[in-house]
């Protein structure tokens, strides 16, 4: 671990410009529970860490009949816990439920699980010079790739890690990020990039950016959701697989689909030929099998990963199953 | 899951009553450790205490060209930078082997292997002194499982190793460092009179004992030439005894003193730091403290073996075992030395056989040299014996438990390495297993299945020494030199106060360093409780002599009749005489002067522990993932001097062993690289991953110990892998021959099927 200082912002002004003219080495810091280990395995080396933890207003979450707003320094066992959020967007809480351990969900926020990096072996290993470090290779293509992408890789094979990012994607949600001159916002859908749009970074932060909350319109009386995880153990574990699935149902006839998937692929991954084909169909009809294999038909398992194919089918007719018999 | 027990957790039958052994005190450690007051091997603390690092090699397999360390050397801060060259040199064999574990010398052996170290006066300019320290590497191609290193065509760790095939030393290098047999009867007859015979393959990877607390070690090289030593270790005279070696000085030179220790499973036993930061402080004069990061302990300290297995087992259809031959190879690591010995030792020792033969090969390959964890090698034997065992059954349509009851070995089988087993309690845990409400209650739910298997571990003795003192108030303190690591301060002190019919509260234990008490061997091969028991009841026993002695001398009466009953002496002779031991404790001062008893011990009465698991899963299909319903440990313990802590013995293997069945596992890379270095990647269970885990102690004395007590702390994680794999095969029909059993392996075994 190399030395590096710690700045305390208290405006978001403050923090933006800090962050900006440090850049590229500084890096904002809330709860800390990754970036914190990243450095002190000397994966990440910076000059500045910003801490957001003391701007104001960025820990409410804030119920209209809008719908939701919810500040990015909201630690994820409120997300987990708010009344609010487990009746109307139970996906998320699902999602913010199946992080890590209680420890962790105390400290890690809504908006550093939306921008935390890889888990990859070889991204986190300072032996490895990979592809997202900035070198030339992406270790994970031959040997070595269990937990690695099945869907919408090309050359780097990370999987994106955030559960929350996984349900937000399917209930909705806008991402609205701050800098020093203001805000902008965009679907949650558009804040990911893949390693084919920009292999050193997961999403679209400019420096001197930051996530500052998350929006998610108010579902339709009919919309159900929710979120499986598939894990090697109970606690403290990353998705093999997962899904975070939205459906709204009127006259038990399926009228908005939206099924996601996380933990295979670089970035929390649409399936819209699986939305088009629930859509319209009735519920006592759906085929979650053939579902869950649409889901995945595009898949390209590496040498060690082909397992996760037919979870992720699993999961995903889980899922949808689970939603139609509510 | 069980909430609540419906059975008998104790089958004792030991037949003795006593007053403290057997009953349930708190552990005189517990205050410390729950308030975070105990100090561990990195808590220590001294004057000019000085930081060091360890530089680690990136390459599984490299020769060193050569090491330059002035860059490190001319950094502001650093004091000292060593490599193996600062070692004495010479030797041969295992010394070098060991030397060169501790600091690589012409070779990188493994990723991770420590190749130098620096002094400095913060751990941070050590950190960026090991960075400045360039080695000239010619990178060799690694071997890192043991089939592959076994191929005439393996790249070769040793040019000068070659195999001792039985007995015999072979003239060409070899990754195979022996080849060993163990033969009874014959096999070949023996298979012909079977009417079922079963041959499989089997084989686990490289696992990590996982204690909590990485390894820390602190060295003095002082200006008189004495060497002290603070360190985390199981064994505070093994450290001395291996620095002694390293360093090529007398043990009178070293003190180790140990810390209090954050678990060690066997995986403390070999020294890493200590002598490097000894040579630290030779070359600085201060003391140097050296810890280990989570990814330092699973890259640069001893696992327990990757391992193949073969296992032909042969019997009549009235159940019968007419012959069994074991093939075991497992991987020593970069240095010879696997547990293979061990593993031969104990897969076929729960059966009476008539014909058996056991082949072990120990294999070097470019992995971390392995170190004992808990029973070493009997898991990965187990793993493959057991599945064979239960499928041979299963052929012959018996019942596992009865199959194994009617093959059980007792007392007097010969094993076949040819010791003959004593009193041993196997044939009890099969009874207790059978009539256990969890094997006869139902399963419920077609992904269910049920699994038995048992294990065998022999346990050891060797020396442990202690003494204890009389206070003026009728207490006494005990010093003993065998690290706590399960409870053994609350067990040993508990032997010395039945003897000396005091409550367990008036005995203060405390583990002592190496100038303070007789050599003690390793916390190790479950013999603490057993053999420093067995020296803390002999100390007491010279204690209660000599107050019986002194006693009569203020009454003016016969020893012979005086007598110690519930604390109090008395004499046969005159009703009249009576006095505490609280009361004589208080005149020894004025009566002579004070009392002190002390013993060295060397037990050969070794009582071996059987175990057995019956376990309940319910496998996805879909997902692969393994649930445990319910899991029941048997176990013989001899005699549970305080049945709480073999109670945590029994659990705590089983816990191990179920991580090591579904999850653990050394992801390997092509360029030996162990992919998966931390505990987010390294599974091991948690509480949420694991049930209740329910216990039956069985008391079966053994008749080589004065309270009858055999060693609990490795036979249970021996069973519970096959056990785990039988309740697979049970669930879903098919059988699965490698660990981990993982979501990956099971949902493929499911689809194969």
């Amino acid at each position: 671990m190399k030395p590096f200082k710690f700045e305390q912002a208290t405006t978001a002004v403050q923090a933006s410009q800090t962050h900006a003219d440090a850049a590229p080495n500084a890096r904002f810091i809330s709860g800390g529970t990754d970036i914190l280990g990243e450095i002190k395995e000397s994966v990440l080396e910076v000059n500045i860490l910003v801490s957001l933890a003391g701007l104001s207003g960025a820990s409410e979450i804030i119920s209209s009949d809008l719908g939701l707003e919810i500040g990015a320094l909201v630690t994820l066992a409120r997300i987990a816990s708010d009344q609010s959020i487990v009746e109307t967007y139970p996906a998320l809480a699902q999602a913010a439920e199946s992080v890590a351990t209680p420890q962790i969900r105390n400290v890690g926020t809504l908006g550093g699980n939306l921008c935390q990096r890889p888990r990859c072996w070889y991204y986190r290993s300072p032996l490895f010079d990979c592809l997202k470090k900035g070198g030339e290779t992406c270790f994970a293509s031959d040997e070595g790739n269990k937990y690695h992408a099945i869907l919408g890789a090309e050359n780097c094979h990370i999987v994106h890690p955030s559960d929350v990012a996984v349900a937000l994607l399917a209930l909705d949600a806008t991402v609205v990020v701050s800098n020093a001159s203001g805000d902008r916002q965009m679907p949650i859908g558009d804040f990911f990039v893949s390693p084919d749009v920009n292999m050193l970074a997961e999403n679209v932060l400019e420096p001197g950016e930051f996530v500052s909350k998350v929006k998610i319109p108010k579902p339709s009386s009919g919309t159900r959701s929710v979120y499986l995880k598939a894990k090697e153990r109970q606690a403290y574990d990353f998705a093999l697989s997962s899904v975070a699935v939205s459906l709204e149902v009127r006259d038990e006839t399926i009228t908005q689909a939206h099924v996601v998937l996380g933990g295979v692929a670089p970035v929390p991954y649409s399936v819209p030929q699986v939305d088009s084909e629930l859509t319209g169909q009735k519920i006592r009809e759906v085929d979650v099998q053939a579902i869950g294999q649409l889901a995945v038909k595009d898949a390209q398992p590496l040498s060690d990963n082909s397992y996760k194919v037919r979870l992720t089918a699993s999961m995903v007719a889980r899922a949808v199953s689970r939603l139609i018999s509510e | 899951m069980a909430t609540t027990r419906d059975y008998e957790p104790n089958v004792v039958l030991s037949n003795q009553d006593y007053n403290v052994v057997g009953t349930r005190p708190l552990r005189p450690d517990g205050a410390d450790k729950v308030t975070g007051r105990a100090l561990y091997g990195a808590d220590f603390a001294a004057a000019g205490l000085l930081s060091g690092s360890v530089l680690r090699s990136p390459h599984a397999h490299a020769r060193i060209k050569s090491i330059d360390t002035s860059k490190a050397e001319a950094l502001d801060g650093v004091r000292a930078v060593v490599t193996s060259a600062d070692f004495p040199q010479g030797g041969e064999g295992p010394v070098v082997w060991q030397r060169d574990n501790v600091l690589a010398s012409d070779k990188a052996l493994y990723r991770g292997h420590a190749i130098a170290a620096v002094a400095a006066a913060s751990p941070h300019i050590a950190e960026e002194a090991v960075s400045l320290i360039d080695v000239d590497y010619e990178v060799l191609t690694p071997v890192t499982d043991v089939q592959s290193s076994m191929k005439g065509d393996a790249p070769i760790l040793h040019d000068s190793l070659m195999t001792d095939e039985l007995g015999e030393k072979a003239d060409k290098a070899s990754n195979v460092a022996s080849h060993f047999q163990h033969v009874k009867g014959d096999v070949k007859a023996g298979f012909k009179e079977a009417d079922v015979v079963i041959e499989r393959e089997f084989t686990t990877k490289t696992v990590h004992q996982g204690y909590i607390e990485p390894q820390a070690a602190t060295a003095l090289w002082n200006n008189d030439g004495r060497l002290h030593i603070w360190c985390s270790t199981q064994g505070s005279f093994a450290a001395r005894d291996a620095c002694a070696k390293i360093l090529d000085i007398p043990v009178s030179q070293i003190r180790v003193v140990p810390l209090e220790i954050g678990g060690g499973f066997g995986g403390k036993i070999d020294v890493y730091l200590e002598p490097v930061a000894a040579l630290l402080s030779k070359k600085t004069g201060t003391p140097v403290k050296l810890v280990m990061s989570r990814a330092d302990v699973l890259q640069g300290t001893g696992p327990t073996p990757g391992s193949y297995a073969k296992i032909k087992i042969g019997a009549k259809k009235d159940g019968t075992i007419t012959a069994a031959h074991a093939y075991l190879a497992m991987e020593a690591g970069a240095y010879p030395g696997s547990p293979v010995g061990a593993g031969a030792m104990c897969v076929l020792a729960p059966y009476d056989l008539e014909n058996a033969l056991v082949d072990g090969y120990d294999v070097v390959v470019n992995k971390p040299k392995t170190a004992a964890y808990r029973a070493p090698g009997a898991p990965n034997a187990a793993f493959a014996g057991e599945q064979v065992i239960d499928e041979v059954a299963k052929a012959i349509g018996m019942d596992p438990i009865d199959f194994r009851m009617k093959n059980a070995a007792k007392e007097g089988t010969r094993q076949v390495h040819g010791p003959t087993f004593p009193r041993v309690g196997y044939e009890e845990v099969l009874e207790a297993m059978k009539s256990h409400p969890h094997y006869n209650a139902p399963l419920d739910g077609p992904n269910q299945g049920r699994g038995v298997a048992v294990g065998f571990w022999f346990n050891i003795g060797f020396d442990s020494a202690c003494n204890i003192a009389v206070n003026a108030d009728g207490t006494v303190t005990l010093q003993e030199g065998s690290t706590d690591i399960g409870g053994t301060r609350a067990s040993i002190a508990m032997q010395a106060a039945e003897v000396l019919t005091l409550p367990y509260e008036k005995v203060h234990p405390t583990v002592v360093d190496t100038d303070t008490i007789g050599f003690t061997a390793v916390t190790g091969g479950s013999r603490t409780t057993f053999a420093t028991g067995w020296a803390a009841y002999e100390a007491a026993q010279d204690v209660r002599t000599k107050m019986i002695d002194r006693a009569a001398q203020i009454w003016e009466v016969d020893a012979d009749t005086v007598e110690l009953e519930d604390a109090v002496f008395k004499s046969k002779s005159d009703p009249e005489l009576s006095m505490t031991f609280a009361e004589l404790a208080g005149q020894l001062g004025r009566s002579g002067g004070g009392i002190t008893g002390t013993a060295a011990v060397s037990p050969s009465g070794v009582g071996g522990a059987f175990a057995g698991n019956i376990v309940d899963v319910e496998v996805d299909p879909e997902t692969g993932k393994t649930e445990i319903l319910r899991f029941t440990v048997v176990q013989d313990a001899g005699k549970a001097i305080h049945p709480s802590y073999v109670e945590g013995q029994m659990q705590g293997g089983a816990v191990q062993g179920i991580g090591w069945a579904l999850n653990e596992e050394y992801y390997m890379s092509d360029s030996g690289t162990m992919d998966n270095v931390s505990l987010l990647d390294y599974r091991m269970p948690t509480s949420l991953d694991l049930p209740m885990i329910d216990t039956v102690i069985v008391e079966v004395a053994n008749p080589g110990h004065p309270y009858g007590v055999r060693g609990v702390g490795e036979a249970p994680i021996i069973p519970p892998t096959p056990a785990i794999a039988n309740a697979i095969e049970n669930a879903i029909g098919t059988r699965l021959f490698a660990l981990p059993m993982n979501p990956a392996a099971v949902a493929k075994a499911v689809m194969d099927k």
